[in-house]
């Protein structure tokens, strides 16, 4: 007769997760509400909806909308650059690997998770109060945007590099900084490259929906049109973003080839 | 001596993007009617604003009324997630070039890619008409841009897998089924489920946010407080969301270590 | 047992693989395959389950004509050939349990296994297999987890669950070290022994083909150019398959 192991206990994170996550998900579709009244009611809606915006005003949209589309690749523009350069060295400061200093460490990255938690729109929502509608509430808010992610994408990536060539160059009398700016900065470029190129298209993404709440660029009309069914006037704004998006897309690709 | 240039592409790459770099700034800069100094006094005006909501408003009228709405975007988030989850999973099947034929799997990229591209906000303007205000059609929107995203992530994860082990099942006679569930199916599910969570995580800033458009969550709580000056309101809004988007993120984030890393079975 | 006629394989791209190759394996045999990297050992072994389609010629399993098999016969006569891999081809996140059950996999039926719900003879099966490579402690382990030597052992025990009539080892033992090297050989000989299990084995170390080998098959070019027994061998025989001296690289040594 053999010695068959005894088969192990199912984990705590099955026994406790699983039961978990099927009662939240039935609860939340029931929280979430599915009416079958409202549906049908509703459901004549769809008529409407999909006859417009099939049939897109283009005229129309480049004659109303190509300021406040403009603005918003603008928007886009400024917020990325600026949110990505300046999370730069701050990510730096926010990774265990560049910064060995725990108080400044423990700043830095709770900082960066902290902005991390808060919704683009409501930052958005924020800086219109703080400094008045327009765009520049909406580039404050993007530029929160890019930081947050770019802080975290980056510092994880310095949070993997090799430490080797940054030893080297403090061994040969480099200070701190001077060795991070020589050997360590080269090393996640091309990441940082990557990185800026997918946050620009999330920007571009994001700021459509600024104006919703009165931080600039195409949101406001869409918010005005959306009010009257005029999908056929928002269907060739989003087309236009869509293209915008995609164009960059390929371009990031086509760089990130050039590059590697 | 002869001293090695850089090689004449690169520089010219490296100054052309330093240039579009600043020039665009600028354009956009200027386009937009924003100078520095706009920058410089604009942290003192947020300091303004953040004094202005403490002390935070914590009545029993505010809790009543915010709390249930933060619960109602946690619904959303997940509600919508579950839906991306369940729909992407075979979607992405369809999408991987090594588990379905070319032509299909080109096909279906091309379709979660045009999913992808629309924010969830914008769906949600569609939907609304049809499925009306309220949670549903956040749910609808988070779900439907979700079944984009993880579509075209986990298509990557298999296209991504060993095939060694398929040729192993092969080689003893199991089919092309067996094929899949023992040999691509075990090699993806810890990596797949992982992006679900992360996906969780990123679906709860986006459902807070709909609420804007009335499509559920948090986010109408919010801009009416701040459209009538309620600031320590507003305030306890912020923070209650935040905490909200901490926890979750900080459980989130544990089990997504967890299941990548997998258990450690002692002998 | 098995037999090859006129056996050649043309690649895609031009390269033959293989030019002719005729031989008969007796049922029971313990061959060794031998020859330098690109010589066919990999393409020959895998043509006695199709994984690679003869561009001419067929290949005889048991009776059966494997070459021109339909999907449906293709995957009985797989069943009954086991086969282990240089690169082991574990699933890595599975338990090794189940690892092995999926060399039962033709004789369950898809519903049940999906589910995990393996019938107990199959289970049986799997756990004396396990029992015979001496890893049976380690049958909830996660496949990742192993050293090489345990993960082939492993591989073995799923070629052995399938209850095989032959079994093909493709450079079974290329990345391990010359301790566990033997300790892999030494189970596929007594498998080959006690059960019967006709059985062939890539190598490209001489000194382990010279121990552990009956009968010795040498290819060159994908051509045969020897067939004999493993103390008929001479190092002359061995140059002439290799095509020049032989060196230290082609020899597993003892360790240190």
């Amino acid at each position: 007769m053999i010695k068959v192991p005894k088969k192990p206990l199912p984990s705590l994170l099955t026994v406790i997760g699983y039961p978990f996550a099927i009662a939240l998900t039935i609860f939340s579709f029931f929280q979430v509400g599915f009416n079958i009244e409202d549906f049908k009611r509703n459901w004549e809606n769809r008529k409407l909806v999909t006859d417009t915006l099939f049939n897109p005003k283009w005229e129309w949209a480049i004659e109303n909308a190509s300021q406040a589309l403009l603005e918003t690749i603008q928007i886009a523009i400024l917020a990325s650059i600026l949110g990505c350069f300046i999370a730069l060295p701050l990510s730096f400061y926010a990774s265990r690997a560049t910064n060995q200093t725990t108080v400044t460490y423990l700043i830095y990255k709770s900082f960066l998770n902290f902005i991390r938690t808060i919704p683009d729109l409501f930052w958005a929502m924020l800086f219109t109060v703080a400094v008045g509608l327009g765009p520049f509430a909406g580039v404050l808010a993007l530029v929160m945007f890019s930081m947050a992610i770019m802080g975290k994408l980056l510092s994880e990536t310095i949070d993997s590099i090799d430490l080797g060539p940054l030893e080297a160059a403090k061994a040969s009398g480099a200070k701190h900084n001077q060795a991070v700016f020589t050997s360590a900065l080269p090393q996640i470029l091309p990441n940082f490259t990557a990185y800026f190129l997918y946050i620009f298209e999330l920007c571009i993404r994001a700021s459509v929906i600024l104006g919703l709440v009165g931080a600039g660029g195409v949101g406001r009309i869409i918010e005005t049109q959306r009010i009257f069914l005029r999908f056929d006037r928002i269907s060739p704004i989003i087309v236009l973003i869509l293209v915008a998006v995609i164009a960059i897309e390929q371009f990031s690709v086509w760089l990130r080839r050039k590059i590697l | 001596m002869n001293i090695p240039k850089q090689p004449i592409n690169q520089r010219i790459l490296k100054y052309l993007i330093t240039v579009l770099i600043v020039a665009g700034s600028i354009w956009s800069a200027s386009g937009l009617e924003i100078t520095p100094e706009r920058f410089l006094t604009a942290p003192s005006k947020v300091w303004i604003l953040v004094t202005a909501m403490f002390p935070l408003d914590l009545s029993q009228e505010a809790i009543d009324r915010i709390v249930p709405k933060v619960g109602e975007s946690l619904f959303i988030a997940w509600a919508g997630t579950v839906i991306g989850a369940i729909f992407s999973f075979p979607i992405s099947f369809l999408a991987a070039n090594n588990v379905s034929l070319n032509s299909f799997s080109r096909a279906t990229k091309q379709v979660l890619n045009v999913i992808r591209a629309f924010p969830e906000l914008i769906l949600a303007f569609v939907l609304l008409p049809i499925t009306g205000l309220g949670p549903l059609t956040g749910t609808l929107a988070v779900g439907i841009h979700s079944i984009g995203t993880l579509g075209k992530l986990s298509s990557e994860v298999i296209e991504g897998i060993d095939e060694g082990p398929l040729e192993s099942i092969k080689s003893s006679g199991g089919s092309k089924l067996n094929e899949l569930f023992f040999g691509v199916i075990p090699q993806v599910m810890p990596t797949i489920t992982s992006y679900w969570l992360y996906r969780f995580e990123i679906n709860l800033r986006a459902s807070a946010v709909l609420g804007v458009v009335g499509a559920g969550g948090v986010g109408a709580e919010l801009i009416n407080q701040l459209r009538f000056r309620d600031f320590p309101r507003a305030g306890t809004v912020l923070v209650v969301t935040i905490l909200m988007v901490l926890i979750v993120d900080t459980i989130s984030a544990a089990i997504r270590r967890r299941i990548i890393k997998g258990r450690e079975i002692k002998v | 047992m098995i037999e090859f006629k006129n056996v050649s394989v043309t690649y895609p791209g031009g390269v033959k693989a293989l030019n002719n190759v005729s031989l008969d394996i007796d049922e029971g045999d313990f061959v060794i395959i031998v020859g330098m990297s690109g010589a066919g050992k990999s393409t020959l072994l895998r043509t006695v389950n199709n994984l690679v389609k003869p561009t001419e010629g067929e290949v005889i399993v048991d009776s059966r004509n494997v070459t021109n098999a339909s999907k449906k016969e293709l995957k009985i006569i797989r069943s009954d050939i086991g086969m282990i891999f240089q690169t082991f081809n574990l699933v890595n996140r599975s338990s090794v349990l189940k690892n092995v059950l999926t060399g039962r996999l033709s004789q369950v039926s898809s519903l049940r296994s999906i589910f995990g719900l393996w019938p107990k003879d199959d289970k049986e099966i799997a756990f004396e297999s396990l029992n015979k490579v001496e890893i049976l402690e380690k049958a909830y382990v996660r496949g990742s987890n192993l050293s090489g030597g345990q993960q082939q052992r492993v591989g073995i025990a799923r070629a052995l669950a399938q209850k095989p009539k032959v079994m093909l080892a493709d450079e079974p033992v290329a990345s391990l070290d010359p301790i566990t090297s033997r300790v892999v050989m030494k189970y596929l000989k007594e498998i080959n022994q006690e059960l019967g299990i006709t059985t062939i084995v890539n190598l490209h170390f001489l000194d382990l083909a010279k121990e552990f080998g009956e009968r010795l098959i040498g290819l060159k070019d994908g051509e045969l150019v020897y067939d004999g027994k493993v103390n008929d061998v001479s190092d002359k025989d061995f140059e002439n398959i290799y095509g020049r001296a032989i060196k230290s690289s082609d020899l597993l040594g003892d360790d240190d």
